[in-house]
Formats: C-alpha cells, structure tokens, sequence
C-alpha cells in the first residue's frame, strides 16, 4: 500500500487502509479477513464522543522546531493543544530541539459566522502574514478543519500563493475530524506534511537506523543492539530537530513505534528513497525482539549478530523472567490499546503466561503504508504464532469497553490514555496506564513490565474500596445489555 | 487588532456543556464531530487542575460523532436515534441536546429533535453552540439560558432568605468547586440560605428551586448579567451584582457588608463574623513575615494574562491587601464591547493614588507574550495561565498561575476565596517568589 505523496493530503485510513473502527468476534478471523481483503467495517447506533484526526494533525506539527501552525477553523479546534505545550512535558522529549523552552506557535484564524457565509480566506491570508510578522518562523503549516472544508476554502492554494510571497515554506495538512473515524488519520496527515516538506534527497547511504515515534524514551532498550550491527540511530520524534528530518533518508531502514503513528513517514521513506522499512515484526517483548532481530539481520546479511544478540538479552532477563512468570500464571487480563500495541500487549501478556480474556483495540489496519506484501504485526502474529483472542474494535467507545468489561471480569485492565483504566477502577477493577515504543522492547522490556504488573495488583485497596463507593450513572438496561448491541450490521467501507 | 488567535485561553461554544456537567443529573448529547469535547476538556479539564466531571465524565458523553454522510443526508435522525439511546441507557434528570460548527452549517433542527422527545422518561431540552459564534462563555450563556427558558417553572412561592448563585464559571474558573463549597459556609454563616446548583451535593433540584430566590447574586464584573435580568424578567426575582469573587480581607469584608445591606440581614452577627475572620488571615499573614522578609527582592507589581473575572479578583486583592501595582492587564476572554467599560471601571476600582496601568482586551493571548519579549520590568510577578509559565520564565519573572488553563496539577478543592483563600494566595505568591531563583535573590 504506498502512500501517495503527489496528492495534496493524505487520504484516510479507511480509504487508504481499509481501516475499520467497528468489528467483535476473534482476532483471527478479524486478521484473515484483512488479509483477504474482505474486512467489514460496523456502524453503530449509539456513540460517544472521543478524539479527532484534526489534533492529532496539529499536535504532531507543533512540535516540530522552527514551526508556526495555523489552524483555519473557528476558536476552539486548536484549544486542546496546551496539553501539548512545552511547558508541562519539555523534560520528556529528550530534546535537541532549539525551542525546548518557548511555548508551542499555534495560531486560530478565528472563523466567524460571516466567514461561513462569505469565505475565509481572506483571514487566512492576514493570519498568515501575521504570523510570520510576529514570529519570522522557519516554516509554517496550514491545517484544514471541519468548518473550512465544509465552506470550501481552498487552504491549499492560499498556503502555496503566501508561501511564495513570503519566501517561508508553508505545508499544508487537511485533517478535518469529519472525514475520518480514526484520529490516527490525523498522523498520517502529519507525515504527509513533513514528508513532502522536511524530508531531502541522501547525500549518502549510512549504516543507521531511523526510529519514528512519539518520545525517544527508552532508546536504551535498543541503541545497543543496533550498534552490535554497527547501526547508529536517528529519531523522528517529539523533540527531534529539522537535521534529523533532513538526514533521515541516509537511512538504511526504518521501523516504526506503532502503525498508527509511524506507518506513513515510514512508507514515505521507504518509496521516496528506499529505505527498508521493518513492520510485520515489533521488537516488543521477548518473542517480539528475537523475530525482529532475525527479520533485521537477514537483511543485512549479520544473521550470526542477530543470534548473539538474542543470546545475551535472553540470558540477561532469565532469572527475573522466570520469577515473573510463576507470579503471573494465570493472571485475566483485558487490554484496551491502539491499533498496534492491543496485539503487541495480547502477545507480550500470553509471553508472561497471563490469559488475555478480551482486547479492545481503538481501530484496526488491515494493512499498512509499506511497499512489500509483508502483514501487519497483529496478522503476522496470527499467521506465524497461532495468536488468537476474543477482541472487539471501537473508537474509544467507553460505553462499549465497560460493558465488555463487566461481562468479563478481569483481575487487571492494561490500557493507556483514553480513560478506559479510569472506568475500570471507578468500577473497583484494577488497572495499569502501560508504556508504548522503545520501552518495551525485548526482554527488559518484558520482565519490566511484568514486575509492575505484581506491583500494580499487590494492593488493591483503593481500587476496591473506591470501586465500592462508585454510583453508577447508568440504567440496568445499559448494565444488563449484551456486549456489542451498538454495533450494527457490517458494512463495506 | 489581529482577529487570530495565539495561546487560546478559552474553548468553543462547546465548552459551555461544563456548565451543564457540573449540575449533578443534567447530561448533554452533543450532535458534533468525534474530536470537538476533547479540545474543550483539555483546556478546561485536563490542563485546568485535572478536574472532570462527575459523574458523567467525558469520555462516556453521547456524541453522535458528526461525519461526512451527516454533512450529505444530515444529521437529524442521527441525533435523534442517538438521544433515544441516552434516555434507555442513562441515568439522568436532564437530556441537553447541542450542537456544534458542522450541525449548524448543515442545517440541522436540533430543536425540532429536541421537542420531539416531549413526555419522555427524561426531558429533552436543546441548546446551540457553534465555535464560529462564541468562546465558552457564550456556551456558558446558551446553556444556562436554554435551561431558564425550556426547563424552568415558576415554584409560585418566594423564600426572601434564599439567594442563587450565578457569575462563577464552572470548569473555566479552575477554582469553581472549592470556591463555591466556602462561599457556601459563608453566605450560611451570615444567615442566607444559598442555592447552588453547581459541583458536589447540589443539582437539578436546585436548579428547580431557581425561582423561588428572595434574589439572585452575580459574582462576576459581567458574566451571567444576562442570566439574572432574564430570571428578573421571568420570576421577577431581584438581583445583587458584586463584581468579583472575593480574594483576602479587604474585598470580602465589603462584600459580606453588601450582602448584609441589600438583604437586611443580622449586623452585629455579620460584624462579628468579619472580625473573626480578618482576626485569623492577619494572625496566618503575621506567622509568614520573617519569611517574607529575609534578604529576598519583594516584587511591587504585576502583570495579568487571563479572564476578566480573575483579573478583578487578583487586582483587588494585590493591590488592595498585598502592596503591588498592576503594569499592565490583558483580558483574552472576549469580553462583549459594550461590558468592556465596567470591566475596566472594576479594575481601576483599587485603593491607589495612580493607576496608570493599562487594560487591554484582546483575544489573541500571544499579545502579551509578544510585548513582553520586547519591553518588560524586570522581577515582576506575571499572573496568568500555563500558556504564561514560559513567558514568565522567559523574562526573568515569577509565575502564579490563576486561571485557565491552569496547569497539568491537581487542584484538589483549592481556592482562592474570601479570607481563608486570601492567606492561600499570599502563601501561593511569596513560595513562588522565593522558590524562584531570578526574581527572590539579592545577593
């Protein structure tokens, strides 16, 4: 599936992807569906609210070195975007980053009534200008909204008439949270932008990997396997500077944090200048490394490095691995998590030897942006491990997930950042927020996870007696109802 | 002036539904796009204190996450099928249907919708809150004026004794919940029987009891005037506008003698009250003083980035009680133009000789950060929001933070109100000082 960067935008992921956000029955039949290409999306007839792609455009943008965004929608789509300033996390990113330490450059153009009527661009342009006044910014991005694209501004052409007026590169994302249920069609978005913006031609070739991702945290866990190969390594991350970006295709291969975030700038990297982009195999927990490992030193031709590797990691983790385990036999776990890390967590929870009862994946990618033929993780798992597990596909639909819940009774719910572990524990279930990317990698990352998982379910008195306390806002018909009754019949597309 | 916007220190129209979130059983449906709450929650939520709302957080609000067939065929049934859902499947007083950019463009009757849910186990009443027409204060508006006049019901019975409270900001004003539980203990201390419909062990029934007030207090320089002249129209209920929530001895004695004035209540009681209490905030004062004064820079003044109403409170009390002199005010929450007089009137109503700082009113809260990167005092105080931490580290000043979007912190039911919040703030504003290494050393 490349990626298609002669067009303005990148496409969605259900048009691009086939991507789905409403599906429940095994995570086999789900991966030999999309791998057969007949995947059926379902609708349904209640939802909630949750996130959209338009944020997680603009998050991604503004984080980037030098950069001025400009959101053309009305006051309020861009507001959310404090929870990203540099002023609550800069310590996080690990940053060479020249603007650590300035508050991200987001500007609204404010759209009006009126400009509903009679057009906005007029407002772009001046913002446009105003922001360049006011910053002298290295680049500037211009991203659509729901309201822009519904009046029919032509963003683009402004964006291209202004970046020659002011001789400033200015990028141009469409994002509007309307055209796609899936928010991660927001980092497509992204890297659609940088790609067509930031990424330049090799000088040369080098031995070095690069990683795409949110944060370089963890890079421990794997920056030494890589330079066994003799690989240095390149982030393009939360934090990175414009040189990474501009240096990025000297890579030989790239491999991404997840498929939500990174296929895209992967698969751009990977058609625009051949750099060999890795996904059917996430170097996650034990079983995870040791294929990618394998997958990266066949390629090279270092297959004897790769096992050496595998040897010392292994033997490293043993002891710990082995204590884990005997604590963790038998342990139910549910797991609500993005498309990529609710099977990574499925594998790297039955690796531990706990019984995963359900996962609730947030959508699901029946391929991605690579060139070859090669399977996603969760179906190269199926195919290669015989992974299977009950599992259900929403769009952060909490109403769904409790009730899902509720009829399975775990004794943990592992999950992170769309309020699944909340309601887990205001129903007295113990839950653990985990780490996505380089974190997890290997066997550390396993037996480190594992530990935490004993930690979590030691002391479970708060969990138990504010779960106790918990008045719940909903009817018995909602309590009593079956698993999955929003979900309509499948449809194509 | 530029009509972008850097640093938005508000949110949508959308973020008005904090209002109804914070009456305990009012539950809104929101008949916009999938992402459109989650921007609101995170300025007004998230990275305001950590707060949500109880018990319908967000992430279980109906949404009939508005998408492109809704935009082609419109989204009416949508909504409707989605609000038929919430009243099987939720256990609410009152369903507040809402809209947002993309519903109004296309033309969807939401109200229509609404109506069509007469006699239903929940009632249904609906509110319109397009982004391109407001902030969140006009939200704020919408609801409360939705709830007025499609909810309320004359009780045909006055209780001159019971005052409702209107002007405090659910959510936007990080302090609301702490705020209203002491203001709460005070107004019953002076012997009123306050009705608040906001945050904990209040709700739909005080909001029935809305009419049957002896009169409604305003505590804010603008803010829901609009809600109380209504309420005077509908149920010919007076109103008392005090024009900030009070902060520290000075402001909060003249606001218990207003009250005590206007409602003819027990003076010698009263008096007795602010005694003891202004006993108790110089008695906390005094204990910090050798603090206060130990080789340490005493900043003497300040600049405000943030809401009108914070700015009134913090003004009166840093000039009033602490010593300080504002250098410049920056309002960013679009105050209408024609409240932007008795806006500035409050915040010149201080007890110094000259005032000639400057109030600007502007939407655009990168303003200030731009004019402060090129002419500042040096050592000063900035008061204002996370987006004003950097600036403020930037230029060598301290930081308090006062108003949305507070901070990735936890508020907990923190507050700043009357005279116990006072020593809170003094507190809050010396430890900063003297934690902060550029303003409090003098070598």
């Amino acid at each position: 599936m490349a990626v298609n960067l002669n067009l303005q935008t990148s496409e969605s992921r259900e048009t691009r992807l086939g991507s789905i956000t409403g599906y429940h029955g095994s995570l086999k039949e789900m991966a030999t569906q999309g791998c057969q290409g007949c995947l059926k999306n379902c609708k349904r007839d209640f939802s909630t609210g949750c996130s959209c792609s338009h944020s997680h455009c603009l998050d991604q943008l503004a984080g980037l070195e030098g950069a001025v965004i400009i959101d053309h929608s009305p006051v309020g789509c861009s507001a959310g975007l404090i929870g990203y300033n540099r002023s609550l996390n800069n310590k996080f990113y690990e940053s060479k980053n020249a603007d650590q330490n300035c508050n991200l450059k987001i500007f609204s153009t404010n759209i009006r009534e009126q400009d509903t009527v009679f057009g906005a661009s007029e407002k772009l342009r001046n913002t446009i200008q105003f922001a360049y006044d006011r910053h002298h910014p290295k680049h500037m991005y211009v991203v659509a909204s729901c309201v822009s694209a519904i009046i029919g501004e032509d963003a683009y052409s402004i964006a291209e008439e202004m970046s020659e007026e002011l001789g400033v590169p200015i990028g141009y994302a469409s994002s509007e949270g309307i055209n796609s249920k899936i928010w991660a069609s927001g980092f497509d978005a992204y890297c659609h932008s940088v790609s067509k913006a930031l990424l330049k031609e090799p000088k040369e070739k080098k031995d070095q990997v690069t990683y795409v991702g949110f944060y370089p945290k963890g890079r421990d866990h794997i920056e030494w396997m890589f330079e066994r190969f003799g690989f240095k390594m390149l982030f393009l991350t939360g934090g990175s500077n414009l040189d990474d970006f501009a240096r990025a295709s000297e890579s030989k291969a790239v491999f991404g944090q997840c498929g939500a975030q990174s296929s895209y700038l992967c698969g751009a990297l990977e058609q625009r200048f051949g750099v060999k982009y890795f996904q059917s195999h996430l170097p996650y927990g034990g079983i995870g490394v040791e294929r990618f490992l394998r997958e990266f030193g066949a390629y090279f031709g270092k297959e004897d490095i790769a096992e050496e590797i595998i040897k010392e990691e292994k033997e490293t983790y043993a002891f710990r691995l082995a204590k884990v385990k005997k604590k963790l036999a038998g342990k139910k776990v549910f797991i609500a998590l993005g498309a990529s890390f609710a099977y990574e967590y499925t594998r790297m929870c039955k690796e531990l030897g706990m019984e995963v009862i359900h996962t609730v994946a947030y959508h699901y990618d029946p391929h991605l942006d690579n060139e070859t033929p090669d399977k996603v993780a969760a179906a190269t798992d199926v195919y290669e491990l015989d992974q299977d597990v009950a599992t259900s596909v929403n769009d952060g639909q909490n109403m769904e997930t409790m009730i899902t819940l509720k009829h399975n009774k775990p004794d943990i719910v592992i999950s992170r950042a769309h309020k699944a572990s909340a309601w887990a524990v205001r129903n007295g279930i113990t839950a653990l927020e985990v780490r996505i990317g380089l974190p997890m990698v290997g066997y550390r990352g396993l037996v480190e996870f594992g530990e935490l998982v004993i930690k979590t379910l030691a002391n479970t008195n708060f969990e138990r007696k504010f779960g106790a306390r918990f008045k719940v806002p909903f009817t018995e018909a909602y309590l009593n109802s079956e698993p999955f009754s929003f979900m309509k019949e499948a449809q194509n597309g | 002036m530029a009509e972008c916007i850097e640093q938005s220190r508000v949110a949508c129209a959308l973020g008005g539904i904090y209002t109804a979130l914070a009456i305990d059983g009012v539950l809104p449906v929101t008949h916009t796009g999938p992402g459109c709450l989650a921007q609101a929650a995170d300025i007004l939520g998230r990275v305001n204190g950590g707060q949500a709302p109880v018990p319908f957080e967000e992430s279980v609000i109906p949404c009939t996450d508005f998408c492109n067939t809704d935009v082609v065929f419109g989204g009416g049934e949508h909504l409707r099928t989605v609000i038929e859902k919430t009243i099987e499947y939720y256990d609410a007083k009152l369903i507040i249907a809402v809209d947002g950019c993309t519903a109004e463009i296309v033309g969807d009757d939401i109200e229509e919708v609404a109506e069509s849910f007469e006699g239903s186990r929940i009632p249904v009443i609906s509110a319109k809150l397009p982004g391109f027409v407001g902030n969140n204060l006009f939200g704020h508006s919408q609801i409360l004026k939705s709830i007025v006049n499609q909810y309320l019901e004359p009780t045909g019975e006055v209780n001159p004794l019971q005052v409702n409270v209107f002007g405090i900001v659910p959510f936007y004003d990080t302090f609301w919940q702490g705020t209203l539980e002491k203001l709460e203990e005070l107004l019953k201390a002076i012997g009123l029987e306050p009705n608040i419909i906001y945050g904990h062990g209040h709700g739909i029934e005080n909001v029935k009891k809305i009419p049957s007030a002896g009169f409604n207090l305003v505590l804010s320089p603008w803010i829901d005037l609009d809600i109380a002249k209504l309420l005077e129209q509908k149920f010919k209920t007076p109103y008392l506008q005090f024009d900030n929530v009070p902060i520290g001895p000075t402001e909060t004695t003249k606001f218990i003698r207003k009250l005590v004035e206007y409602a003819g209540l027990d003076q010698v009681r009263a008096e007795s009250y602010i005694k003891k209490s202004e006993d108790r905030y110089y008695y906390y004062i005094s204990r910090h003083q050798a603090f206060v004064y130990a080789c340490k820079y005493i900043p003497k003044d300040f600049y405000f980035i943030g809401s009108a109403s914070a700015a009134v409170s913090v003004t009166r009390f840093m000039v009033n009680d602490v010593g300080s002199v504002p250098l410049r005010i920056y309002i960013t929450d679009n105050v209408p133009k024609d409240r932007q007089e008795d806006v500035r009137k409050s915040l010149y109503d201080v007890e110094l000789e000259e005032k000639d700082y400057e109030v600007i009113f502007t939407e655009d809260g990168g303003l200030a950060a731009a004019d402060l990167r090129k002419e500042h005092e040096d050592r000063s105080v900035v008061f204002g929001s996370n987006w004003d931490l950097l600036t403020a580290r930037s230029i060598g000043s301290a930081f308090v933070p006062v108003c949305a979007p507070y901070g990735q912190t936890l508020i907990g039911s923190k507050n700043y109100f009357g005279y116990e919040g006072g020593v809170a703030l003094f507190s809050d504003y010396y430890g900063e000082i003297a934690t902060n290494p550029q303003v409090a050393f003098i070598g």
